[in-house]
């Protein structure tokens, strides 16, 4: 038995070798009006195991061509689909280098006359000496001149089966010479770079001469990473060849890949398989079809007026209540006041406030130029920042609780005593700014939104706006005494009070350090601890001075309290932001725009959340909404995948993702119904358990209703 | 004459390569006034305050035919059009080429196939169609109220000929005129445009 099938193997070999036997064996062809394509295989038989190469050899019409991975302007790739025995697998298509077509103003990348397209095939282990292994191709290709033609063609080929090491490989023309096309790999060290807006490809040999190269062009493998039909200037010096190329619809890529074809003064040309990170960003200014930011209809009126109702609303947010507490309180206290200094000291506070948010305008416009985004609450993404306001929340509360009680101190950040309390007022009012802006209060956002996308003069002109609705009510305070009577009376209420406003100062130092942890680490706390140590002891210091050392003590307490800040300059750095993984908390994962994408490729709704530490409005968002059990119980039973992203740290990611809803700052909750194409819905900023379940209702209230 | 024909090629180049520098989403759309295939004029211009549609067509480019044949491009129009969205329909083949097209024959041809844009702008020296660095067809543009390009590029995110392509893909045209309609950013403002080569007539 074994000598007879080995017989007939041998036979069905040798008949196969002999190839013009069975022409349609060897070969599958079909024409069409403009292509004649074949299957051709580099061997004539497989072996249970092996990886044998086929090819896809398309002759086309004379002027016509087809295309490349990366088609161009427009036109179509070929593609192939493969129909294989069980356990056999099909690699990608091997392209060779394409040829750049110009027709008018668009350029396509091709082939002209004759192109061969190869591919793999890995042979499974459980096939029989004496079977037939099959291979069938489905080619889809876009053919054009003046017109295209959409055309495919189904192409056969089966080879027999001998057994190991029996197997002849062929050589034929057609894939010896699709071989030789084939870019080379490894063969020069490449990098890539973005500056002045262009892409600069750089194969730096060490060995190129200007008097061997003639010309030198290179074929992004993805549509819309480079101009396709912008000149690509060449330089070549020192040994280094240099394409400079421009940027063109798509992302830039994290990497540059592709093809360099250097054609040789001497006829010929060499293709390079080009793979290089890509270093640099694009300006904001001049990045192509920068997306969408802030396509936000609101009109300047608009964004002013709604900065203006923001500003105002601050004033209830936690951050900033306390502050704003204890200047009417002092005013109470001074409700005898002469109507002159009063209204100097509404207009100290707003001019505080103002200088403030003139200068946070400065510096997101600073960035901007620079090409980096900032965003509302950007100074809290420094943790130095973070500990000297910590610092001063806890000196304040100090001053609060009636530990430091000399004169012309933070206690009098509330008080009027003459003219030199103007300048505390105009303190005051900076504080005021600084410590609103961890809030983010409804109306804000959109009008922030719009601000940053604004030229300078719009974008300082809102900042202004939203600090003058910040400084109104106390302004309106000075202004019009009378409303002060629907306060109680002055009386020793007003000393209590004042102590106990001291509690949300301490209440939010510690949450500042709580933020500081996340930011900077442990030894970052343990600095920032010490320094509040450091300030309560030159509190104590000043508070003790007796006149005879006065001048001592006063000396060490500023040196004191210079140490407490020199600990934050030692020992606060930026940690590297922490890789955000879902394995610290199972309910969700971070946010990444590809994380993003695919989930919605895979159908499942996603509940986006963008937050940081300092953000209180965010925290509270989350507490009182998104981590109630009702709620976590709807996001699994609809399968909603969550997704948070912090911007603690600054994040370019987050950044833009914020910008494509218009967006500042954080918080933002976006809700993707599932279907890759779905609206989003953009969910208010401040939370409820109902909000939230009716904005995710929508795609399975079928099941909520049960 | 040397000298002359020189210059003239320099400004004809001068006129001609920046001309097809592509328009930039976020910024205003590029104007223009053109003929109509019922013979009138029409302004961009004129039509602030509706969102505007374009729509590079060639009525015998096997992606077009598709789009049509498939009652996509049309239910496009429809849906649009109802909403007050103004839909011209662009044709920038040249004489002699492939969909080149006379006004009358650009009505028969809408006719026929149930077509339903607001105009049929004829660009057949490509004035309108290099402006906006037209490459394909179909290739889409999205205009806003305010006159600002909001959109550009492909009909849907499957670049095919086949139909079973549809249902799985994302028509970007819908897509960005209900962004605009909630009143959100656009999406994918830019994506890449599929379709046969626009042929311009020198």
């Amino acid at each position: 038995m074994k000598s007879v099938r080995a017989l007939s193997v041998a036979i069905a070999a040798a008949l196969t070798l002999c190839g013009a036997v069975l022409p349609l064996r060897a070969a599958s062809i079909a024409e069409t009006k403009h292509v004649t394509a074949r299957l051709i295989a580099d061997t004539k038989a497989v072996e249970p195991g092996s990886t044998i190469t086929v090819a896809v050899n398309k002759r086309i019409l004379a002027k016509w061509h087809t295309y490349w991975q990366n088609p161009g302007d427009a036109g179509m790739a070929t593609t192939i689909a493969w129909k294989l025995p069980d356990g056999a697998s099909a690699g990608e298509i091997q392209w060779p280098a394409p040829k750049r077509l110009m027709v008018g103003p668009v350029a396509n990348y091709g082939y002209e006359d004759e192109v061969t397209l190869l591919t793999q095939i890995k042979v499974p282990d459980n096939i029989r000496a004496g079977d037939n292994f099959p291979i069938q191709a489905v080619v889809d290709w876009l053919v054009c001149e003046e017109i295209c033609i959409p055309e495919q063609v189904t192409l056969d080929l089966s080879l027999p089966v001998v057994a190991k090491g029996m197997s002849a490989g062929i050589s034929t023309r057609e894939i010896e010479s699709a071989r030789a096309k084939l870019p080379t790999e490894n063969a020069w060290p490449f990098s890539a770079s973005v500056a002045n807006n262009k892409i600069e490809l750089v194969a730096a040999s060490g060995e190129i001469k200007s008097a061997d190269i003639a010309s030198a062009q290179f074929f992004a493998s993805e549509w819309g990473v480079i101009k396709h039909a912008a000149d690509q200037p060449l330089r070549i010096e020192n040994g280094k060849l240099s394409l400079s190329l421009e940027p063109y619809e798509a992302k830039l890529p994290k990497s540059l890949r592709g093809v360099l074809v250097v054609s040789e003064r001497n006829g010929g040309a060499t293709a390079y398989a080009v793979e290089a990170p890509l270093t640099g960003t694009l300006s904001v200014a001049q990045t192509p079809s920068t997306p969408m930011r802030a396509v936000s209809d609101v009109g300047l009126l608009t964004a002013l007026l709604f900065a203006f109702l923001g500003g105002i609303i601050l004033n209830l947010m936690p951050c900033v209540f306390p502050v704003l507490s204890i200047k009417v309180l002092s005013l109470v206290n001074h409700s005898r006041m002469g109507y002159r200094q009063r209204h100097m000291h509404g207009l100290a506070y707003t001019g505080g406030v103002l200088a403030c948010f003139a200068i946070f305008a400065a510096i997101v416009l600073a960035f901007k130029a620079g090409g980096a985004e900032l965003g509302w609450g950007f100074q809290f993404q420094s943790p130095l920042f973070v500990m000297l306001l910590a610092y001063l929340m806890f000196a304040v509360g100090l001053s609060q609780s009636g530990v430091i009680s000399f004169g012309g101190s933070l206690s009098r950040l509330g008080a009027y005593g003459g003219n030199d309390g103007y300048g505390m007022s105009f303190l005051a009012g900076g504080l005021a700014a600084v410590v609103a802006t961890p809030c983010t209060a409804p109306f804000m956002a959109t009008a922030l939104g719009f601000a940053v996308s604004q030229p300078a003069p719009i974008l300082l002109a809102i900042f202004v706006a939203l600090g003058l609705g910040l400084a109104l009510p106390y302004l309106v305070l000075c202004y019009f005494p009378a409303l002060l009577r629907f306060l109680p009376r002055p009386g020793p209420w007003m000393e209590r009070l004042k102590q106990a406003l001291a509690f949300p100062m301490y209440a939010t130092a510690i949450w500042l350090i709580w933020v500081l942890a996340q930011q900077a680490g442990a030894d970052a706390v343990a600095a920032a601890l010490a320094g509040m140590l450091l300030i309560a002891f030159a509190a104590w210091l000043l508070s003790s001075a007796g006149k005879r050392w006065r001048l001592a003590n006063y000396g060490a307490a500023a040196a004191t309290l210079l140490l407490a800040i020199a600990l934050g300059f030692i020992f606060v750095k930026d940690a590297e932001a922490p890789q955000q993984t879902a394995s610290s908390n199972p309910r969700y994962e971070a946010f990444t725009p590809t994380r993003l994408d695919d989930l919605r490729a895979q159908n499942r709704p996603v509940f986006v959340n963008l937050t940081a530490a300092w953000c209180i409005t965010c925290l509270v968002n989350e507490r009182v909404a998104l981590e109630r059990a009702n709620v976590i119980s709807a996001f699994e039973a609809a399968n909603i995948a969550y997704l948070k992203g912090d911007w603690t740290h600054r994040d370019p990611a987050i950044t833009a993702m914020l910008a494509k809803f218009g967006r500042n700052g954080v918080p933002l909750y976006v809700f993707y119904p599932a279907g890759a194409s779905s609206e989003p819905v953009v969910l208010p900023q401040i939370l409820t358990p109902d909000i939230v379940l009716r904005e995710i209702g929508q795609t399975k209230s079928a099941r909520i209703q049960n | 004459m040397l000298k002359k024909m020189i210059a003239t090629a320099a400004i004809s180049a001068a006129l001609v390569l920046p001309a097809f520098a592509s328009p930039e989403v976020g910024k205003e759309a590029p104007a223009f006034t053109a003929r109509t295939a019922d013979g009138k004029t029409i302004d961009l211009k004129s039509l602030r305050g509706k969102i505007v549609v374009l729509e590079w067509t060639n009525h015998e480019c096997p992606y077009v035919r598709m789009h049509y044949n498939a009652n996509n491009m049309q239910s496009t129009q429809k849906d649009a059009t109802g909403q007050g969205v103004v839909w011209l329909q662009i044709i920038s083949s040249p004489p002699g080429k492939q969909g080149f097209v006379e006004g009358l024959e650009a009505i028969k041809v809408n006719t026929d196939r149930k077509a339903v844009p607001t105009h049929t702008v004829l660009d057949p020296d490509g004035k309108v169609g290099r402006l906006y660095a037209a490459q394909t067809t179909p290739h889409m543009y999205v205009i806003d109220a305010k006159g600002t390009l909001v959109y550009k590029g492909g009909i849907d995110s499957i670049p095919s000929s086949r139909p079973d392509s549809l249902p799985k893909a994302v028509n970007y045209v819908r897509e960005t005129l209900a962004a605009l309609a909630a009143n959100k950013p656009v999406p994918n403002p830019s994506t890449r445009p599929y379709g046969c080569t626009i042929h311009y007539g020198s």
